[in-house]
Formats: structure tokens, sequence, C-alpha cells
């Protein structure tokens, strides 16, 4: 059965850099608007299914509310937490669906990422700093969920394979491992805070699989000066301090700032860099670990992250396959 | 702007008096040694303490029915509070107002206020001042989600924003109002998501943790000093004990795992688990602190039990204005 998964992160574009920043708020009615337009557009263009993943704020249950679409509320239990996206992932990995449409921003794709690590993927933007999703409605990104998931549109055909960070973090009696997808960024802070990255002479060093010069956030220190496409292979790293190239860096949207940068050094597809020491890890733009004096963080970049669906181009597709011609069964109601 | 070792003491100190005070009027409730009602704040001390500790002493607050962790945090003297707590003459009403109605101008804190919703319009006019007497003073309004449902807050809000007030509104979303939950009295989940309305920026912080409020209060409150008007921080936070007291009714409206799940998230303990693995604080210390602070609310009931109560005569006093206002 063709079937389209839908996870709505309720925390994205909220937190602390809109006070900083103008940085955009998202809330949650317009993320109910663009999941009702994907559930519509989704049933329209072939899902036979729709799997909502549940979510604090039931996000997921208010778009879906009046509406004749084969929707379900996926049973997966609700923390509150990142592991909600990641358990959700999981679970749509399980029931074989054939596109996931997930809102949030570079930190939602990276737990989708750790959930299902193939998954078939349209991220749509509703956070701060979006280098890995994109800026799409949610009538265009539906329609390509529901052409790809019927295979209408053969995934093979639309979707790229994206990269990863793969990071391991061995720490006293620890181990841990996790992905980002755009940046992986070292600060010299005590507490993972508001986890928001504000203070930029904090940042000591930063890996990015995805730097362009178009981009915000800690990606583009590395962006502006050693620019690394989302689709070539392997990343780069940039070690900051004094000495080196001076760069202006928007940091945060609409904000920028100058940056000290010591040391870049391009990564080869799976080449591992190891640092050691007391560190603050930031995932995505994100403080989210904290590693002791005792830690080392392995780090390499990797063309293993999530299959990235082009929206435009699966729509294109279909158009081309006459996919959207009136046919009996729109007389239907369908 | 990195959080040093002093301010992370200074944040704890103030969740702590908070802790120890609370802990304390609710032991002597449960006694019936307090008369009137109590509204505790024990599992809410990171918020009163993360935007209190960013604020200066002729910064004003406007507090709540809930209000004693506002005081506390703003620098709250334990005697004259648990004095008037139990309706001594030493007390900061002289035992007339009791906990709805505690006040300190000279540490800029304008009243707890038994009138959900009614502190909000106080900043504002507290802000409106600060602002035309020019001297960079900022007002921070202290309410609670249910208070978001009241229409003085929506007027504060829209004059705030429309006059360009220098003050920060301060929501401490702890999910209920009373025995009631949050979505049975509104549509929306985050109460952030009312600021744009009124054309203010709002970020929502993790307000069991002391850092994260701190973090947003002091930019919040840096911005409304430059001139750089309003803002609302929203702290998802929880209170420990019930709506009033320490069983209250004892209705059953909430399930002891969510309050054990919240718990496990203690705002002061994760501080002090925190400053010990960075090494920037032991566990003596800490031991240290509370033992001192205990001392010092030891010090405060036997200060209040001592006091007299109010004499009769004194009934009307400071209660009319004896000119007519004039
Ligand atoms: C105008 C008004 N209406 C009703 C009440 C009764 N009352 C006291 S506290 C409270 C709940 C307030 O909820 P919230 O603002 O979320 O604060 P919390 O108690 O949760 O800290 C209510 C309804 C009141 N004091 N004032
Ligand atoms: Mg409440």
């Amino acid at each position: 059965m063709s079937t389209v998964g839908i996870i709505v992160n309720p925390n994205a574009g909220k937190d602390i850099r809109r006070l900083v920043t103008p940085a955009t708020h998202t809330s949650d009615v317009t993320k109910v608007g663009i999941v009702r337009r994907a559930i519509v557009a989704a049933a329209e263009s072939g899902a036979e299914r729709i799997l909502i993943a549940p979510d604090t704020h039931r996000l997921g249950r208010r778009a879906a509310d009046g509406l004749d679409a084969p929707v379900e509320i996926v049973d997966e239990p609700v923390t509150g937490s990142r592991f909600d996206t990641i358990g959700a992932a999981r679970r749509f990995w399980k029931e074989q669906v054939g596109a996931v449409i997930a809102l949030g921003g570079d930190g939602t794709s990276r737990d989708v990422a750790l959930g299902w690590p193939d998954a078939p993927l349209i991220a749509i933007s509703t956070g701060t700093n979006n280098v890995y999703p994109v800026a799409v409605d949610g009538t265009s990104a539906g329609a390509a969920a529901g052409l790809v998931a019927s295979g209408i549109v053969s995934v093979a055909d639309v979707a790229r394979r994206s990269k990863k960070i793969v990071v391991r973090v061995d720490d006293r009696d620890s181990s841990v491992d996790d992905v980002a997808l755009v940046d992986l960024a070292f600060i010299d802070a005590d507490f993972i805070g508001a986890r928001a990255v504000r203070d930029p002479s904090t940042i000591t060093a930063v890996v990015a699989a995805v730097a362009t010069p178009a981009s915000t956030g800690l990606s583009s220190i590395a962006g502006r000066i050693h620019p690394v496409d989302r689709w070539e292979s392997g990343g780069v790293f940039v070690r900051l301090g004094a000495g080196g190239r001076r760069v202006r860096v928007p940091l945060a949207p609409g904000s920028f700032t100058t940056i000290d940068v010591a040391e870049v050094r391009p990564l080869a597809e799976g080449e591992s860099i190891t640092l050691s020491g007391r560190t603050i890890l930031a995932f995505d733009g994100e403080r989210d670990l904290a590693v002791s004096p005792d830690g080392t963080v392995t780090v390499r970049v990797e063309s293993s992250g999530p299959l990235v669906i082009d929206v435009e181009r699966t729509l294109v597709r279909a158009a081309s396959a006459l996919a959207f011609d009136h046919s009996e069964k729109d007389d239907h109601g369908h | 702007m990195s959080i040093t070792p002093a301010v992370q003491f200074d944040l704890h100190r103030r969740m702590v008096r908070i802790r120890l005070f609370e802990e304390a009027a609710g032991r002597l409730a449960e006694a019936a040694k307090l008369p009137g009602f109590l509204h505790l704040y024990v599992g809410e001390e990171a918020v009163a303490s993360g935007i209190c500790g960013a604020l200066n002493d002729d910064d004003h607050i406007t507090s709540t029915h809930r209000g004693h962790g506002h005081l506390v945090a703003k620098g709250g003297d334990f005697n004259r509070m648990m004095a008037e707590l139990m309706g001594k003459s030493t007390g900061y009403c002289k035992g007339k107002g009791g906990s709805m109605h505690i006040s300190d101008l000279s540490l800029g804190m304008l009243g707890a206020n038994g009138i959900v919703g009614a502190g909000s319009p106080i900043a504002v006019g507290a802000a409106f001042a600060n602002k035309y007497r020019g001297r960079g003073q900022v007002a921070v309004a202290f309410f609670g989600d249910g208070a978001t449902n009241i229409g003085a807050f929506h007027e504060a809000a829209n004059m705030a924003c429309a006059l360009h007030l220098p003050i920060v509104f301060a929501c401490e979303n702890n999910e209920y109002g009373e025995f009631t939950p949050r979505d049975k009295t509104m549509a929306i989940t985050d109460i952030v998501d009312r600021a744009a309305g009124y054309g203010m920026p709002g970020v929502i912080v993790d307000g069991m943790d002391v850092i994260a409020v701190h973090e947003a209060a002091l930019e919040a409150v840096a911005k409304a000093r430059a001139g750089g008007g309003p803002s609302l921080i929203e702290a998802k936070t929880y209170r420990f004990y019930n709506h009033h007291g320490v069983q209250n009714l004892g209705l059953k409206y909430r399930s002891d795992d969510e309050v054990a799940k919240w718990k496990e998230r203690d705002p002061i303990f994760t501080l002090e688990d925190r400053m010990i693995e960075n090494k920037v604080a032991t566990r003596q210390r800490f031991d240290d602190i509370w033992a001192e602070l205990r001392n010092d609310i030891e010090t405060a009931i036997k200060f209040a039990e001592d006091s007299p109560l109010p004499t009769s005569d004194q009934v009307l006093v400071d209660v009319y204005s004896a000119n007519g206002g004039n």
C-alpha cells in the first residue's frame, strides 16, 4: 500500500534566537496549515495511507481534523523530546513508508536521519537556520510525497543521497553515536542552556558537510572560505583562532559577525578527525552534548544521509507522465 | 557572554532561598500556623531566579498569587516575608496583607496580586514611567499560562507594544490553571504564539533550566534597556506541589507519573550536578550553602513567631489614604 509519513516538530522555530535576531517565528497555526495542505495533496496524488507521528502539541491531529483522507496518527510514545522524531522515523521505516515529510529545522532532519538513515525525505523548513530543509509549501510537498510513495514517479529518478556527519563520543563511562546533517561545532561553554550558539567567541571548531556562502549559521564560516556543495563528497573542517583569515559571516538569520579562522582543512569522504578534551558539541546549530576533559570526539563526513526527494523534479516528471490528467476516479470526489 | 561561576552561584542561591522559604511556609501552613491562602513556587524556582538574576535593584517586577518566589529572587527579606505570612506587625504589609499582597518598593517589587492577570498592566505602567524618566530601568511582568486568557493581559501586551515600552513579559507556563489543564482552556499550546499578535518577539525556554532562562532573560532585558521594546519569554515549568498549599484539596487532576517525571528535572539539583561535573563547585560547598540558608529560615520563623500581631487601632491605617489620595 502506498504510504506517506508526516512528522511535525512542535518545537521548531520558537527558540531564543528570535530575541537576538530577526529569525522567523513559526506558530502552531502555521505548522498545522502546512500539514493539512500536505495531507490533502498526498491523498490527491496517490497516497493510500498517511501516517502521522504523534506530538506533544497534537499538531498532526489538528491538521487532519475533519478531513476525508486516510490518515492515521501512529501509536508511539510522546516524550516532548527529539526521541519523538527519532521513534517516528523508525516506525515509518517498519511501516514501509514510501516518502517522509518532516517539518522543522536542520535538527529535525537530523533526528529523522538517526531514526531511519535511508529515509526518502522531503524536509520542509519551519526552523531557524535551514540549510538542509527547503522552503516549500505543503501542497507541493504532499503532492511529491504521494507521487513517490505510490510509485507514479520512481524515487530513484527524483531523490539523491545526502551527506551526514557521523559522530562518535568516547567519554569517561559511556560512548555515544550520533549524527549531524549540516554542521558539528565545538563550543567552549559549561552548559547546554538555551541550546542555540549565541556567543561567537565560544566556538572553537566546526566540521561541515554542507558549507555554502548562501547559508546562515555555523556552516557559513566554512562556506565563505571553502564552500562545499551539498551534493559533492566530503566536507570541511575549520578551527577558529587568530593568525588566519578574518571573515564576516551570518551566524544567525539577519545577524553578521567577524570570525577569525586559524585553519581550514578539506575532509575527504570517510576521512576521520579526532578532537579531545572538554567541550560542548552543537549538532546542526544547537548545543546538545557535554564532553568531559577525558572525552574524545571522532567525526567523519559520509555519503550516507537520507534520500532527499526533489519536489519540483517529482512534479515535473509526473506532469510529463500525464499523471495530473483528470481520470474517472476524480469524478467520485477523490 | 558566558555565565561565570559567580553568576552560577548567584542563580543557585536565589533558587535555594526560594525552595527553603516555600518548604518552610508549606510546613507551617499544613500545621495550621499560617492564616490565609498560600500558593507555593516549588519547582518553578529557575524562572524567577533566571530572570531576576538579569535585573538591577532598581528594575521593576510585578508578580502573581504565586508570588513568594519572585520577591525572594529579587532579594526579599525572609524575616519580613515570614512575619507577613503569619499576620504579624513586623511583616511587609504590617501583617494585614498576607501572602498575596507582599511588595517591596525598595527592591522594585511592585506587589504580588490575588487577581489573576492584574500584574501585567501594572508592569506596563512602570515601564511607561521608566521610559518617560529615561533612566534605563526595565519592568518585568510575571504571570501564569492561565493569566494569558484574561483580558488585562491582552490590553497590557498591546499597549506595551504600541508604546514600545522597556518591558519583558515572563510567562510561567506550568500547564495548569488551578486544577484545569491548559488544553481545556486554550486552543494553542505555546503561549509564545500570542506574542506576534501584538508585534513583539516571543521565545520558549526550558523553565527547569536556570541557565537557559537566564540566557534568554539577559537578551530580553538588554533589548528592552537599549530601547528595543517588549518581548515575551515563555518558560515551560511545573509546580511540584498543589495549586495552593502542599496537599491542597487532595483532588486528582494530574498523574503521579507526570509529577515524578518533572521532579526528575529539579532545577536546583540539575544545576548542582552540572557545576560539580564542571569542577566549579563541590558537594560540600553546596551542603554549606543549604545549611547557611536553612539557618536564615529558622531565624525568620523565630522572628515571625516572636513578633506581635497588629493592634486593633491599626485596622484602618495604610488602608485608606489620609488625605484622599492627594
Ligand atoms: C480574575 C481571577 N479569576 C480567577 C481567580 C482564581 N484563581 C486563582 S489562581 C488561578 C489559576 C491561575 O493560573 P495561572 O495563571 O496559570 O497561574 P498558576 O497558578 O498556574 O501559577 C485562578 C483561576 C483569581 N484569583 N482571579
Ligand atoms: Mg498555570
